[in-house]
């Protein structure tokens, strides 16, 4: 009895730091944030008022807030599947070993992952940069000349940001699908391969279930990526521009946060969270029934 | 062996990086350059004992019970060294007094913890359009000092009010008195000179002339589509920049009338002639062939005002602070900055220049307001303007200090604030506050469109009417409020 008590204080004892940690750093954030969005609340420490759901009520009337929220599921939507397809594609080919250098091109596709969101989006910016961007001389090849530039044009600025973030985040779930692979035992693809299994067979049939596993972890951490990294980007490549045609949540929520509206950038990140917990728990339904253990 | 020897290099390498940990543990000096504080902030002590021959002079000054100060300072292109050499001054001038200096490039989001918190800094140097709110938020709040009394008290140096050394009309403005009651709340620092800026050289060198009307100016486009260059460009992502021909073209459309409807949120505004007026010269830039150079939608300030230099557009919006910011930037062969304000509409009327000014506030819970008061007397005397000039490049709006800090200052800036003084009429204004709690961001709303309208995505009909709902609304919220 003793033993086990002197046990469970000595584990309290090693656990109470990081607990203490994480509270301090997680919990009473996150506490402070669902309070913060009840209140009017100018963010600078003089009289909140508490006003209830009034922040929720005002931002289902709130144009930009609609128009942010399009644009961040319009990100979803176009950077998640192709981030992973990609990410897929090429963890499988480099691991093939049927390319030469493979360790080089793991090197250069995973570079973009470890620069600054700030030094990509700069670059990017040039990169579409109306009049001596390297897709503006592309396409001055072909003869085609672009009326309004990639950046300034509602239709075409969210595809514009959607290739950033693909760029960037491909390498970095394809370095996590390489380590995936290597786990697969060798034998199973020489067995497929005497069976007579073509490579893009052996690929959906073998490498896609058994990584299923990590395949719904990067689903979940993409999906808090996207929404994340949408801020840095649009910050500095558009500030939300044109006119707020490229506004993402986390922008509209720091416009908000910095002119004195703190309480209703709260809010703004209390559907936020909603909105993540919901596509964290759908994605891992649906994609909960297809693991096969090896 | 070899084991050995990996096991001691090992041993080394973590020796190493478990130092190097400590190596933020050590007190930082000093450092005069505005570079190296970008990450951290510094609270300085700025300590120091004064010679004796300053005490017997200086027995006429008075005595403070209280007597540390701190002030907190935004080290923005105007660094800090103004301010420490200031405090120098002010700690030797006033005996046994202390002073704190806190400055950061980053000094709005350092603050805001401790304004939060309660623990305000007696004397701030930040301006009210600060990304991180941390002023327009104090505004809102009424959490600032009344500072009528230091303006209408005797200047330290000479004989006359400090209200009189201040540039006429300065005072009145919504930087200033922000609740529009005359009380003042915030004391001018900088002004800063705003408007079209062109490459001086090359109009000499083709016999251009910087224009007088809008007329001339749209005159131009026909020689700079020869000269193979676009008439106008503006920093695309951030149209705020916009207020500078806006705000101008207004006064010279309607008089000081229009301008305080368009930053009052006046009833009818944008239906006046003075607003339609002005928004047909947003409309010709946007529709007329040459005229807006292209990609501008979407270049940054920097990208912007680097193609202006290197001659792909006759004209730019911008501010005295210029020729300073882009001192690396690269330009065509001969490139001189040339300052031609905001033209007139009728003819003879005179040209006009958009003036801002930076601010300086004392929190209404300053810990030591008297000596904070005492500090802000001592910024205008002749002292502080020249060395104003002197460190920061800078002007401050007082009069005659142009020409105190000509040394100092930048020849295209020094002729911007000659221009002013000469017959450039300048013109001031900032939106009056919202109502607190408001979402409303309205130069935000104003602004933002305008990359609608030069993509010809929305006609300046349609933002007329969008900005006459808007501006409703902001009166709606603030009667609600009992404005």
């Amino acid at each position: 009895m003793k033993k086990s008590i002197r046990r469970n204080a000595f584990i309290a004892f090693c656990i109470l730091p990081s607990l203490l940690l994480f509270s301090l750093f997680i919990v009473y954030p996150t506490i402070n944030v669902f309070k913060t969005s009840l209140y009017q609340d100018s963010g600078l420490g003089n009289k909140a008022i508490f006003i209830g759901l009034e922040n929720f009520k005002a931002m289902f009337k709130d144009e930009v807030f609609y128009i942010a929220l399009k644009n961040t599921g319009f990100l979803a939507a176009t950077t998640i599947a192709p981030t992973l397809l990609i990410a897929l594609f090429f963890a499988a080919l480099l691991t093939s070993g049927k390319i030469r250098y493979s360790n080089f091109f793991r090197t250069v596709f995973f570079f973009p992952s470890i620069l600054s969101f700030v030094v990509i989006s700069i670059l990017w910016s040039f990169i579409y940069h109306p009049t001596m961007g390297l897709v503006d001389s592309f396409l001055g090849i072909f003869g085609v000349e672009l009326e309004l530039p990639l950046l300034g044009n509602k239709y075409t600025v969210m595809w514009a940001l959607a290739i950033t973030m693909i760029w960037q985040a491909a390498g970095y779930y394809m370095v996590m699908y390489m380590a995936g692979i290597d786990s697969i035992s060798r034998e199973i693809y020489e067995a497929a391969e005497i069976d007579g299994a073509s490579s893009s067979q052996q690929f959906w049939r073998i490498t896609v279930p058994l990584l299923w596993g990590i395949i719904r972890t990067t689903i979940i951490f993409i999906i808090n990526g996207v929404i994340t990294n949408s801020f840095t980007i649009v910050r500095v490549m558009t500030n939300g521009g044109p006119d707020r045609d490229s506004e993402v949540l986390l922008t509209f929520m720091y416009n908000h946060a910095v002119n004195a509206n703190m309480g209703y950038a709260m809010a703004v990140v209390v559907v936020v969270f909603i909105i993540s917990i919901i596509l964290s728990v759908v994605s891992n339904r649906l994609t909960g029934e297809h693991a096969v253990e090896m | 062996m070899r084991s050995k020897i990996a096991r001691i290099i090992a041993l080394v390498c973590m020796l190493t990086l478990v130092v190097s940990l400590f190596a933020g543990c050590s007190s930082k000096k000093e450092q005069p350059s505005s570079e190296d504080t970008n990450t951290t902030g510094d609270t300085e002590q700025v300590d120091k004992e004064k010679p004796d021959e300053q005490a017997e002079k200086e027995s006429d000054t008075k005595e403070f019970e209280n007597k540390e100060l701190d002030i907190a300072i935004f080290q923005g292109a105007y660094g800090r060294e103004f301010w420490d050499a200031l405090a120098e001054k002010f700690m030797e001038k006033y005996p046994g007094t202390k002073i704190n200096i806190t400055a950061n490039p980053k000094l709005g989001d350092m603050i805001k913890p401790k304004v939060v918190a309660g623990n305000l800094p007696d004397f701030i140097y930040l301006n009210v359009d600060d990304p991180s709110g941390v002023i327009k938020g104090l505004i809102k709040d009424n959490a600032l000092m009344e500072l009528t009394d230091v303006f209408n008290s005797k200047a330290l140096d000479k004989d006359a009010l400090i209200k009189d050394l201040i540039l006429p009309g300065f005072l009145d403005t919504v930087f200033c008195t922000p609740y529009g009651d005359g009380k003042i709340y915030g004391a001018p620092y900088n002004y800063g000179v705003m408007g079209l800026w062109y490459n001086k050289n090359y109009f000499d060198k083709k016999g251009y002339k910087p224009p007088k009307t809008w007329d001339e100016f749209f005159a131009l486009n026909e020689s700079a589509k020869k000269d193979g260059r676009a008439l106008f460009t503006y920093q695309g992502i951030y149209p705020g920049y916009l207020e500078e021909i806006m705000i101008p073209a207004l006064y010279s459309a309607g008089g000081q009338e229009a301008v305080d409807a368009f930053l009052g949120y006046g009833e009818g505004f944008w239906s006046s002639d003075a607003a339609k007026k002005t928004l047909e010269v947003f409309k010709k830039i946007a529709t007329t062939d040459n005229a807006l150079m292209k990609g501008t939608v979407a270049l940054n300030h920097t990208q912007a005002q680097t193609e202006f230099m290197q001659g792909k557009a006759m004209f730019c919006v911008n501010g005295s602070w210029f020729e300073g910011e882009m001192q690396d930037a690269p330009r065509e062969e001969g490139f001189e900055f040339g300052f031609a304000g905001v033209p007139a509409f009728n003819e003879g009327d005179p040209v006009i220049a958009l003036v801002g000014i930076e601010q300086m506030y004392i929190p209404a819970k300053a810990k030591n307001p008297e000596l904070a008061k005492e500090f802000l007397k001592f910024v205008y005397t002749d002292e502080g303007i020249r060395l104003n000039g002197e460190k920061a490049k800078a002007v401050l709006a007082v009069k005659g200090a142009v020409d105190a800090v000509k040394e100092y200052i930048t020849p295209s800036a020094y002729n911007c604030y000659k221009a002013v003084e000469s017959g450039m009429h300048p013109v001031v204004g900032s939106f009056k506050p919202v109502a607190s709690g408001s979402k409303i961001n309205i130069s935000d709303e104003v602004y933002k469109p305008f990359s609608s309208i030069m993509n010809r995505q929305m006609t300046v009909e349609e933002y007329a009417e969008k900005m006459e709902k808007v501006y409703k609304q902001v009166r709606d919220e603030l009667a609600a409020q009992g404005n």
